[in-house]
């Protein structure tokens, strides 16, 4: 007599390689199931588009921004102005969203978002003048987004050949091309550089920072844009889902040249042609993901630290003070860079991340808290991708059968796991709900 | 004997890596006597990338021939030499490490068809696009 089917024994799947015995196995397994670092829960996907919606919509102020000082502002000495873009920077067409696009990303339109441009009109108060707009802080925080770039700047050697370029002879003679071109008829400022060479160099590299993280920003705010529609539509079933449309997001414009224009008049001056090669994946994702998610530096005034005792650490490499391991409510003091960023995503929260503030700690009177944390989770699922997409590009399939290869992905995942093992790490509390 | 390029042609296998060698302006460094040592992915290895990739590379010349170049190493090596070394100077600049000898792993991509012998030089054809980092 045949048994009934459910006592028909299973037959037992060995796995090919023995479980981790790192700290974070359990988060380990779950990247080689092709998950998140983030856990798949339909909370946790809320809070991350919803997120993803509220940082799009300033970002699209901060790259068009950050072009916009690179190329036009350059090295204005009272650069006063540099905050108010001009309209053809707002109106510049986002290369992966609108019809114009080679590659469409986001299905809305290239100009600046109608979300961003209604704020940039009214503020939080009401329609007055910009001047009067920027000097009552009623704004976009652009100093969050020159942080980030300063972040870079100093962190500098983070892979990629950017870095290099700007100590070649090729770039000098190219930025003293730029600094000449742009003080023409300045005989004050050509003075000063005449004496001062090298911090005027340091001024075009800075700038070069700036178009690098705005042509970075470019791409991520309409794949931000994008996922929240996606979502609103019912289309992402888990956290999962969400970081597979970023790793492929993430190889889709891997390629894009990273370069730097500076445009005086009609004259356009290559401080960083195009043909150096340098791309979004290289030169600017994977530095950027190193600086501010991971290492940036101690945000003046939340806390001392006493250096001799290696309370920060020597060696760059070993900073730890980005949103993954950020302890958000001291930080969320005001005027420091993160604060910023979460006063400048409070204006564009989606109705139901609202409501899900309002359930919890004290509702509306720390919002900026629990939406500093919902920045956090999602930004766990952002380095997620990251590390997936490095895993794809470097390493094996997850579905790879040969032991070796296997072997080779969990020394990896290992490895992008030793660097949460630090107690600052935020990793062990986005594992639970209750961390808000 | 033929050349890289007359050996890539005549397999029927490599119609993405030619293109994109047209479009990156590298036909003609790879007509010419080199030596060189050629790790050239089939057809399946550009469709394995996720959609746009190409695209986007093959729209930007310079980064695509940066990716190629990352492909190629001066000199004319065979499989029998490059297990001998660890890791090998690619024309990109970055390091391409030998990974495993039997079966021959360059990077993550496994050697499909090794020692293709051409007159400027050699082709092991791989099974996934190799990527520096």
């Amino acid at each position: 007599m045949t048994p009934p089917a459910a006592t028909v024994a299973e037959p037992l799947q060995v796995p090919l390689i023995p479980p981790s015995e790192h700290r974070w196995a359990d988060v380990i397994h779950r990247l080689e199931a092709g998950g998140s670092m983030l856990p798949d829960t339909p909370e946790n996907l809320k809070q991350i588009i919803g997120i993803y919606k509220a940082y799009a919509v300033p970002m699209d102020f901060y790259w068009r921004d950050l072009l916009y000082i690179a190329e036009k502002v350059f090295l204005n000495p009272l650069p006063a102005f540099k905050y108010f873009p001009s309209q053809a920077y707002l109106d510049r067409p986002n290369s992966y969203a609108g019809e114009q696009s080679q590659l469409r990303i986001w299905r809305g339109g290239e100009k600046a978002h109608p979300e961003l441009l209604e704020f940039m009109a009214k503020g939080e108060t009401r329609a007055m003048p910009k001047l009067l707009h920027h000097l009552w802080h009623d704004r976009i925080n652009m100093e969050f987004a020159e942080a980030c770039m300063q972040a870079m700047l100093w962190h500098q050697g983070m892979g990629g050949r950017f870095n290099d370029y700007l100590e070649s002879e090729a770039y000098r003679a190219n930025a003293d091309r730029a600094i000449k071109a742009f003080f023409r008829g300045n005989p004050v400022m050509l003075g000063l550089y005449k004496l001062f060479p090298e911090m005027f160099m340091e001024q075009v590299k800075q700038m070069s920072y700036y178009a690098n993280l705005g042509l970075f920003w470019e791409v991520m705010a309409p794949v931000f844009f994008e996922m929240s529609d996606i979502y609103d539509e019912g289309g992402f079933k888990g956290v999962p889902d969400a970081m597979d449309f970023l790793v492929n997001g993430i190889f889709a414009v891997a390629g894009r040249p990273i370069y730097h224009h500076v445009y005086v008049g009609e004259e356009c001056i290559e401080v960083i042609p195009k043909t150096e090669g340098f791309t979004w994946l290289y030169e600017a994702a994977l530095p950027y993901v190193e600086a501010v998610f991971y290492r940036t530096a101690p945000f003046r005034g939340t806390k001392s630290y006493n250096a001799q005792a290696y309370q920060v650490p020597d060696n760059q490499a070993d900073f730890h003070y980005g949103i993954l391991y950020a302890d958000v409510f001291p930080v969320g003091s005001a005027g420091i860079p993160p604060t910023l960023l979460m006063q400048d995503m409070l204006h564009f929260l989606p109705p139901y991340l609202e409501e899900i503030y309002l359930q919890y700690k004290r509702g509306e009177e720390d919002q900026l808290i629990q939406l500093g944390i919902t920045f956090q989770r999602s930004m766990y699922n952002v380095t997620s991708a990251v590390i997936q997409a490095l895993r794809c590009a470097l390493l094996y399939p997850l579905d790879d059968t040969d032991p070796e290869h296997l072997l080779a992905n969990r020394q990896f995942f290992e490895a992008q796991m030793d660097r949460f093992v630090r107690p600052e790490a935020r990793l062990g509390d986005v594992q639970t709900q209750d961390y808000r | 004997m033929a050349t890289i390029i007359e050996t890539a042609k005549a397999a029927g296998c490599f119609s993405t890596l030619l293109t994109a060698v047209e479009v990156a302006g590298l036909t003609a460094a790879l007509e010419s006597p080199g030596p060189f040592t050629v790790f050239a992915p089939v057809d399946d290895a550009f469709a394995a990338l996720p959609p746009g990739t190409v695209q986007t590379l093959v729209d930007n010349p310079p980064q695509l021939a940066r990716i190629l170049k990352f492909h190629v190493l001066a000199g004319e090596h065979r499989k029998a030499e490059l297990v001998d070394q660890a890791e090998w100077a690619s024309l990109e600049g970055a390091p391409v490490a030998i990974r495993r000898a039997e079966p021959l792993e360059v990077k993550n991509a496994t050697v499909l068809t090794a020692d293709v012998v051409c007159d400027n030089g050699v082709v092991h054809v791989i099974n996934r696009v190799i990527l520096p980092g």
